[in-house]
């Protein structure tokens, strides 16, 4: 009975569903091939297209057709000083997100350590700060001889001078490293939550001791799991352009995201060598993404047990403490330091005096809100363009989705990888093909917000499709079944059966993509004008003039955007998923 | 549905076309070629103008405000660097979407490649008479609206009885560590650094270059960094700034070096693309006129016209030994140039 009304639902136009009441006339088939149609030709427009014309570009399309540019992305010292760069970025980072987040990821899972939660939330914190905040907070913290940090230590211990500079190839890897590391811990997380404790058990019984049991049952097992997140860590700290130009431009050390911008930024533009460095940026990506799927598959074989695993509690006893100092150390420099080191510069009337009353003033908050022009004109462009980012977002992903979980149409798998893919992609290297892609439309899209627009969508649609894709499998399709039978049309049936069910979960899915969409930075600076910047432009270019007061006044504001809404997600998706569904913002 | 469809494809036909036709530069009057052709309730029913500056917000949001107050007209502003400015002018007139009515940059090469590309309209200022011949266009294309020199900025409390004087004191070893200067990733610091190579020769760069300076973002920067004690001197391009910083009585000194000061041409230019001819005529004329340059010569730079008196207490130009550039050969030769400086500093400069 089933099967049967399945096969009618699914082929629409049979002689079943015609004889169904004439209350639903609707051609199933030709509504869905309306969605999948639209859904293709949008996706196409955002994400091939401009793809397309990094390629062309790099060729020198459209001017003229030769291999100069590329010639020029491999030869040129300066380029190639980039690429030498953003690999030891990646391979610092990657290194320091094992360091920092394999620790932390087996004292909040496995371990008695105290205040676990308090970790927890503090790594999720500073995942989800704008990494170009983290580094604004640094330069506060320890810019090489006004840092807070630095006068502490020169009281303490009478240095002449510094001692730590951030400007400098080690402060570039520290400043993403407390940022990345979040991938190597949430994935160690649950790697470790998966462990079956009867593994350990078996090892105890076998007379190992627990520092055995950690190293030779549970660390094996969780490897590929740390060898991935790490991974995703150094590819993630490749792309982040913020962090990168407002630590490593004051000390002279260049990356491939900010070679690309300046190659632009310049004038006249060089379109075609920047294209070629964002395929070669775009080729060290997916070399990354490639071996962390190789990684990620071999961890199949660890997983045990489906469901009820049953994990053990690693009894500390005094070495508690120690671990419980590395954790909160950790925690410290990685998310309270610098939010709270914004927050106090922001009630500062100048950031270098020292802190008193009289030094304390909510000005700088006055100005970044409501006086300076920029800076208005950019809360009100990120409120516009995140909330329209993600409308758009959660209906194309929502159709993708759809398409993948509820029907066999040919091609949906093709069109789930197109709606992935951007997720792999700097924001830089986007910007560089919509660029070039929309520059000579004959539509008025450059040099509008609509440019940025077709960024936001095009760069965090995944998260939205991610999301949309899940929510719907959780609904059982018998529901809508039900509606068809009973004489629903298609449109009928998904807008009265399936959206009101999937909605919280579209919601978390809208949240999901106004997060990162509201402090984008990395593309947004290549598309940018007058007129349309956005609050992180606000800040950017702040920082440029040497406002730092105003400037933490408007991270903060930015930080208390993205927490209550962080915490929106969370109670929305229930206090299991609240961690998973941090959203990867990237600046 | 045949007829639906061609409906259809008429409508996003007949869509497509106007948008393309809409675009400002198209089908747009020429609007005025010299100030008395300015029409002033043309330009209020054309409502803003829309400016791309690279002069310090300070003195922007001024000399708008002023103008907004006596005409009610709104000046929408985009403000960045020189490159900035100029890469933005360019994307946008490669892209037909051109924003800007009126552009300016303190970099005079900037402006030649812009008319070079046919992008600048001439138009008869009123101010021309006011200003050398040699600071502005044969073609009335742009006018240099501001001169700003290069000092040496320094902490007061660094130094003592013998601040640094001389480029050449720049470059001694004794200054190891204390030196910071700028440029953006854009090289928008590079033509001064040039000027002074051109004429006191590379070695003196070389030589600044070696004492392992602290590069900043904005020149702006550089006195902040020279206020709290960071650094001891810097070399700054803009004057304006030092002789803020001191009048606001923060630990801060400048000289003008007696070798010769590096002194950078602002200048302006009206888009051939506007779509509000008479607006931007008429703000050009405000920026051009003597009270848009008397807000400007407020904010502590100097005036390109003759009338107008320098900055409260500032050296009269004069006095000054000014080292100027080629800036044909500077556009001509820029990817040298930039290429030379990064070998001598290294980091980014956009070549």
């Amino acid at each position: 009975m089933m099967g049967r009304m399945q096969a009618a639902v699914g082929a629409g136009a049979s002689p079943d569903a015609q004889s169904m009441p004439a209350a639903q006339p609707a051609p199933y088939l030709s509504a869905q091939a309306l969605v999948l149609g639209v859904a293709v030709a949008v996706l196409l427009v955002l994400v091939g297209y401009p793809l397309l014309w990094l390629l062309l570009g790099a060729f020198g399309l459209p001017q003229g057709f030769g291999l100069e540019h590329l010639e020029r992305a491999f030869t040129r010292p300066q380029n190639f000083a980039a690429l030498l760069n953003t690999l030891e970025l990646a391979l610092g980072a990657g290194a320091l997100s094992i360091l920092f987040g394999v620790p932390l990821a087996w004292a909040t899972a496995r371990s008695d350590m105290p205040w676990r939660r308090l970790v927890h939330a503090l790594v999720a914190l500073s995942y989800i700060t704008p990494p170009y905040l983290t580094a604004l907070a640094y330069i506060v913290l320890l810019g090489p001889d006004a840092g807070h940090l630095n006068r502490l230590l020169r009281t303490l211990f009478g240095f002449q001078s510094g001692p730590l500079n951030i400007f400098s190839m080690p402060g570039v890897i520290f400043v993403i490293g407390i940022h990345v590391f979040a991938f190597t811990y949430f994935l160690t997380y649950s790697a470790l939550k998966s462990v079956d404790a009867s593994l350990e058990e078996s090892a105890q019984m076998l007379g190992a001791r627990p520092w055995q049991t950690t190293l030779r049952i549970n660390l094996p097992l969780v490897a590929p799991a740390i060898t991935g997140g790490a991974l995703l860590a150094a590819i993630d700290s490749m792309a982040l352009f913020g962090p990168q130009a407002i630590i490593g431009s004051p000390a002279q050390i260049v990356f491939l995201p900010t070679r690309i911008y300046a190659t632009i930024g310049g004038y006249p533009p060089r379109w075609g060598e920047a294209s070629a460095l964002s395929l070669l940026l775009v080729a060290l990506t997916v070399a990354g993404l490639a071996l962390q799927r190789g990684y990620l598959e071999r961890r199949s074989y660890i997983t045990v047990a489906g469901r009820g695993v049953r994990t053990s509690t690693a009894v500390l006893g005094a070495w508690r403490w120690p671990l419980l100092a590395y954790c909160l150390l950790l925690v410290f420099f990685s998310a309270a330091a610098p939010v709270g080191v914004l927050a106090l510069t922001a009630v500062s009337h100048s950031w270098t005096e020292p802190l008193s009353l009289a030094n304390l003033t909510l000005q700088h908050f006055y100005t970044a809100l409501f006086q300076d022009q920029v800076s208005v004109r950019g809360i009100v462009n990120s409120f516009k363009l995140a909330t329209a980012a993600a409308i758009l977002a959660v209906l194309i992903g929502a159709a993708v989705a759809y398409l993948d979980v509820r029907s066999k149409v040919r091609g949906r798998r093709l069109l789930d990888y197109l709606a992935i893919l951007p997720l792999g992609l700097p924001g830089t290297v986007m910007a560089v093909g919509i660029l070039l892609a929309f520059i000579r439309v004959p539509l008025p899209i450059y040099g509008s917000i609509a440019i940025l627009l077709i960024a936001y969508v095009a760069r965090f649609l995944p998260l939205a499709t991610r999301s949309a894709n899940a929510t719907f499998r959780q609904i059982d399709p018998s529901l809508e079944e039900a509606g068809r039978a009973t004489g629903a049309s298609w449109w009928h049936a998904v807008r009265r059966i399936l959206l009101p069910l999937a909605r919280p979960g579209l919601l978390v899915a809208f949240l999901l993509v106004f997060i990162p969409a509201f402090g984008e930075l990395s593309a947004t600076i290549l598309l940018y004008t007058g007129g349309t910047e956005t609050i992180a432009i606000a800040i950017y270019r702040l920082n440029d003039l040497g406002q730092l007061e105003v400037v933490s006044a408007l991270a903060i504001f930015t930080i208390v955007v993205v927490l209550a809404l962080t915490g929106l997600i969370s109670w929305l998706s229930g206090p299991d998923r609240s961690f998973a569904a941090a959203p990867p913002v990237r600046g | 549905m045949p007829l639906a469809r061609r409906s259809l494809i008429k409508a996003f036909a007949a869509g497509t076309a106007a948008a393309w036709l809409a675009r400002p530069g198209w089908g747009q009057n020429a609007g005025p070629t010299q100030a008395s052709e300015i029409d002033l309730d043309k330009a209020k029913a054309e409502g803003r103008v829309v400016l791309y500056t690279s002069l310090d917000t300070q003195i922007v949001d001024a000399i708008n405000a002023a103008f907004k107050q006596k005409y009610g007209i709104d000046v929408q502003y985009f403000r960045g660097g020189s490159s900035d400015v100029t890469s933005k002018v360019l994307a946008e007139a490669d892209a037909g979407r051109p924003q800007a009515d009126m552009v300016d940059a303190s970099d005079l090469a900037a402006l030649l490649l812009m008319k070079e590309r046919g992008l600048l309209k001439p138009f008869a200022s009123a101010a021309m008479p006011a200003v050398a011949k040699e600071l502005r266009d044969t073609d009335a294309t742009w006018i240099t609206d501001r001169l700003t020199q290069a000092v040496i900025q320094f902490n007061t409390k660094e130094f003592g009885a013998q601040p640094p004087a001389s480029w050449a004191d720049l470059g001694n070893s004794a200054m190891q560590g204390r030196l910071v200067y700028f440029s953006s990733a854009n090289g928008d610091g590079a033509p001064r650094i040039y000027t002074l190579a051109r004429h006191l020769g590379w070695d003196l760069v070389k030589a600044m270059a070696a004492t392992k300076p602290l590069r900043v973002q904005t020149p702006q920067i550089i006195t902040q960094v020279l206020e709290r004690g960071e650094r001891g001197a810097g070399f700054l391009q803009n004057d304006n700034i030092a002789w803020r910083s001191k009048l606001q009585g923060k630990p801060t000194d400048f000289v003008f070096p007696g070798e010769g000061v590096p002194s950078e041409i602002g200048a302006c230019g009206l888009l051939r693309s506007s779509g509000r001819p008479h607006a931007a005529a008429l703000f050009y004329e405000w920026w051009m006129g003597s009270e848009g340059q008397a807000i400007l010569v407020k904010g502590g730079k100097y005036s390109s016209r003759l009338d107008v008196a320098p900055p409260e207490g500032s050296t009269p130009l004069a006095k000054l030994k000014l080292l100027t550039l080629d800036y044909a050969e500077y556009k001509r030769d820029k990817g040298k140039i930039l290429d030379q400086i990064a070998s001598i500093f290294g980091g980014e400069w956009g070549n």
